[in-house]
């Protein structure tokens, strides 16, 4: 097991490298630079930004510049944002990666708490009231956009009713204590729900099918015919082989998680890391772009690595050597 | 096995119970705002009875109001650094200049209480507000417009990442200083603590217009160099920065709100307003917002939509401001082409420019200005908010002349016939024109992202074009950063493009934009005529007489209209909205942020 998780971390070196490279390379080849879209300013000569590029190092050959990059990445440096001027990349990075984090776990346990159950209701009581109706909900978060109803909760649970706030993270600039963090929960709970909407719908339909699957193999009636309780049955032994798909797609979803939701922050107004990558993509801002970038490979590739050691935990016939 | 199911329920229980909290503490807190909201209605009616007896009580100090920008400033508040307009937002509160603009755009006193240049207007003398003090307590005086302006033309400027060079550029001594050939810096010199002297190179048409950058803290500063002052937290940070305006910036939550303090010691009075605080919401809850109160004004860099003015003009406690922008958006023609290798070099040399023949001829040009529909463009995408343009100086400013432009009022057939005329004819009946030789004539038109009202304005130009028989290939759009690289680049094939520009109220001169060896322009319009006019507009003495400016002007907005580098389809509106609670805005036709030490809020 150790030694499966060392080998695996160590892959993931040359994986990140490669990556580094694909990306620099195809940030460079996109047209323009952090200066092309500032130059629309006629009381600014534009000389003056080709000076700047000059400083920054943007007119040397693309080999170089990665090798400039990546010396300074393999010191610990981040590098300094073009775009907000004065600022490090790394403060950049913390100051929304939290925001990210926080609204990624808290919807991620919004759609655990709801889809789970639900689910396994559903397959318990296949073609029940409740089942049909979960179905209804379901197709239907998985078809409504996002955006749209990010916008319809905002109008109507804001707006109207005004149960919630709709924008930003926190109301106030009093920070500190039990009150921020009222506020800050008070504030996810629109994009949360919004977030973990597609995703409840989801994963309420794989856990009905999968566990329908279970319920009907050859264990369980075993387990069924030696007189076990139906409790037992449910969440020792169906739970955990129904589980695992679930937990293959959570791995996948944990750098969904740091990557941020782009759109469900835009619409909130919910500063995070999504809103950062497009502006920084946007704004040719290569050294922002280049370390969330390594920052999702890493979080893609620790997540499927810790998905591969729950399945050892959860179905002991998965062995690692 | 029972103990660890019990564990869950009785998670599940407390995060149910914690829900339901959430939800009361809610409730809580919005709804005192909620029957806020509608005494507040219930007052309005009662609103015109009350408004004789609330001028005799006059204004009230207190209060904070919550204005919206539609996106977060990227975050550097040193004016001499900064670049965004939502950064110019909140410096237009913090941090203030010698002198200021009014209503008709002339310059009037700000940090400087009078002036005086010398006969050639090479040196103009500042006598300086006595009693002004920095948000920090420390006095204002003559070294401290020394030290911004010295600290511009540092040779490092530049690198640390300014931009502003273009107040500094025409100071006697700058290219040297620069250069870093001298220490002695002769640009701007404090002859005591409270008078200052600009020295220019060469007898200046506009001095006022150099003096009037934000003026930075010495105090703060001075130990620096510039490349460290672009890092330091003193230009970065809430509650660091320093300047002299009616509020200081104090708090933030980073990307989501910006709050301004009220400076007690300002030197024009106490502001009345406890605090202003910047939120920043998205675009599409505002209409809402505004609504149930949450947000007290918007206005620059944004402002109303037009699609939203309407819903905005249905609320009776809003009041909107509606005036011309500055700014405008064009369909421009590329009269001609650079060269690869100038191109490559990045040389703007018009001896080495190649014809664009497609276009070259104006009469082709003005066929095409008349074929397109810019009233309709005004109904249909702005609402009706806005006009359509023929002179690219802005109506507010005083060398803007009606007459003198050629009006392009829609007329297709007219246009057809003028293309008929210059033998512009369909000879293979394939329902576009072939160009005088029998060649294919397809116009290529390129277009930006960015810009709603603009990317739905570029295929109904299209079809305009088509109407009349002109086939134009629309290029698929590009985002702003590479659309820019491709009209710059100009060694391709484009004919027409479409860009807006957002200008100051500074200074009509137009050279920068239209100017032959401008960057900026984009058309390669080269017209000895027009070279020659905006150079004279510009000549001292002569020019030191605005009404001998205005008449060079007149003459070349004809020349610019006649030519045609560009088509100018609209100057849209802006359009600013602030709740009636707010009293005393006293907006300029370039900004609502005047005098914000008068705002107050009538107590409802």
């Amino acid at each position: 097991m150790y030694a499966y998780t060392i080998r695996r971390v160590l892959i993931f070196i040359p994986m990140l490298i490669m990556l580094s490279i694909i990306v620099f390379g195809l940030a460079k080849a996109a047209p323009g630079d952090p200066f092309t879209g500032k130059i629309l300013d006629p009381t600014v000569d534009p000389e003056v930004f080709e000076q700047q590029r000059e400083a920054l190092g943007l007119n040397d050959p693309i080999p170089v510049q990665y090798a400039r990059w990546a010396s300074a990445m393999a010191t610990g440096d981040f590098g300094t944002s073009m775009y907000y001027k004065g600022k490090s990349v790394q403060s950049l990075i913390q100051e929304r990666a939290l925001n990210t984090i926080y609204l990624g776990l808290f919807s991620l346990a919004i759609t655990i708490l709801v889809a789970i159950p639900i689910g396994m209701y559903s397959a318990r009581n296949p073609y029940s009231l409740l089942d049909y109706s979960a179905t209804t909900f379901g197709f239907m978060g998985l078809a409504i956009p996002n955006f749209f109803f990010g916008l319809v909760a905002i109008y109507l649970l804001s707006i109207k009713l005004g149960w919630f706030p709709a924008q930003g993270t926190i109301s106030g600039t009093e920070i500190g204590g039990w009150e921020e963090w009222k506020s800050r929960l008070h504030h996810m709970v629109l994009p949360g729900i919004t977030l973990g909407l597609a995703g409840t719908a989801s994963y309420m339909r794989y856990m009905r099918s999968e566990m329908l699957d279970v319920l009907k193999s050859d264990y369980i009636r075993t387990a069924r015919a030696k007189g076990m309780g139906e409790r037992n049955i449910l969440y020792k032994q169906a739970l955990r082989n129904a589980i695992i798909p679930i937990i293959t797609l959570m791995g996948f979803e944990f750098g969904a998680l740091l990557s941020g939701a782009i759109i469900t922050e835009q619409v909130f107004n919910y500063p995070g890391i999504g809103t950062l990558f497009i502006n920084s993509i946007m704004n040719r801002d290569y050294p922002v772009i280049m370390a969330i970038t390594l920052l999702l490979g890493v979080a893609i590739l620790i997540g499927n690595l810790l998905a591969d050691i729950f399945y050892s935990l959860v179905d002991p016939r998965i062995r690692y050597d | 096995m029972l103990i660890r199911e019990k564990k869950l329920w009785i998670l599940l229980v407390l995060l149910l119970a914690f829900g339901l909290l959430l939800g009361a503490c809610g409730k809580d807190k919005e709804e005192p705002d909620k029957s806020e909201d509608q005494t507040e209605k219930a007052e309005k009616e009662t609103d015109e009875q009350e408004e004789a007896v609330e001028e005799q009580t006059g204004p009230t100090a207190g209060g904070t109001i919550v204005g919206a920008m539609y996106s977060a400033p990227a975050g550097m508040f040193n004016p001499i650094f900064y670049e965004e307009a939502y950064e110019a937002n909140i410096l237009s509160f913090t941090h203030e200049g010698l002198v200021a603009q009014n209503e008709s755009l002339e310059f009037i006193p700000s940090l400087a209480k009078s002036w005086e240049t010398n006969d050639d207007q090479t040196s103009i003398t500042f006598t300086l507000e006595e009693g002004v003090t920095w948000h920090d307590g420390e006095p204002f005086t003559a070294e401290d417009v020394v030290f911004t302006y010295q600290a511009m033309s540092d040779p490092d400027y530049v690198k640390a990442g300014g931009i502003r060079t273009a107040y500094v550029h025409p100071l006697k001594g700058y290219e040297a200083y620069n250069a870093g050939e001298t220490e002695d810096f002769e640009g701007v010199v404090a002859d005591d603590d409270h008078t200052v002297t600009f020295h220019f190179e060469e007898p200046n048409i506009n001095p006022l217009y150099y003096a009037s950058f934000p003026i930075i803290p010495k105090h703060i500063f001075g130990d620096m160099t510039v490349v460290e002052m672009a890092e330091a937290p003193e230009s970065l940070d809430a509650g660091k920065v320093i300047g002299t305006g009616p509020f200081q910036y104090t708090e933030a939550i980073e990307r989501e709100q910006y709050v301004l303090t009220k400076h007690e010691a300002y030197w024009q009075g106490t502001p009345y307003l406890d605090k202003i605080v910047w939120r920043v919401i998205a675009q599409s809850v505002m209409t809402g917002l505004l609504e149930s109160g949450e947000i007290d004004f918007i206005a620059d860099p944004n402002g109303i939509a037009p699609a939203d003015f309407e819903s905005v003009q249905a609320l009776d406690h809003i009041t909107i401001i509606e005036q011309a922008d500055f700014g405008y958006q064009l369909l421009g023609f590329k009269h001609h082409h650079r060269t690869t290798e100038d191109v490559e070099s990045g040389e703007l040399n018009p001896d080495n420019w190649v014809p664009n023949e497609k276009v070259s001829n104006p009469k082709v040009r003005q066929a095409l200005a008349y074929a397109i529909n810019r009233e309709g463009l005004v109904d249909g995408l702005l609402y009706g908010r806005g006009q359509p343009i023929d002179s690219p100086i802005a109506v507010q400013f005083w060398a803007y002349d009606d007459e003198a432009a050629i009006h392009y009022d829609f007329d297709q057939e007219k246009a057809k016939d003028m293309l008929d005329e210059l033998g512009y004819v369909d000879q293979d009946d394939d329902g576009f024109r072939e160009d005088p030789d029998g060649e294919e004539w397809v116009l290529n038109m390129h277009y930006p992202t960015g810009n709603e009202l603009r990317e739905k304005s570029a295929p109904l130009i299209q079809q305009m074009l088509e109407e009349v028989g002109v086939k134009v290939n629309l290029h698929q759009p590009k985002e702003m950063t590479a659309y820019v690289e491709g009209l710059t680049d100009d060694n391709s094939d484009w004919d027409l493009y479409l860009l807006g520009w957002s200008l100051g109220s500074s200074d009509p001169d137009p050279t920068g934009l239209w100017g032959v060896d401008a960057p900026y322009n984009f058309s390669r319009w080269n017209n000895p005529e027009s070279t020659e006019l905006l150079k004279k507009a510009l000549k001292a003495p002569e020019a030191f007489e605005q009404d001998f400016r205005k008449e060079v002007y007149a003459e070349w907005q004809h020349v610019f209209s006649e030519d045609l580098p560009a088509l100018l389809l609209y100057a849209q509106n802006s359009l600013w909205a602030y709740h009636n609670k707010l009293q005393n805005v006293d907006p300029l036709p370039f900004t609502m942020y005047e005098n914000s030490h008068l705002w107050w809020v009538k107590e409802e």
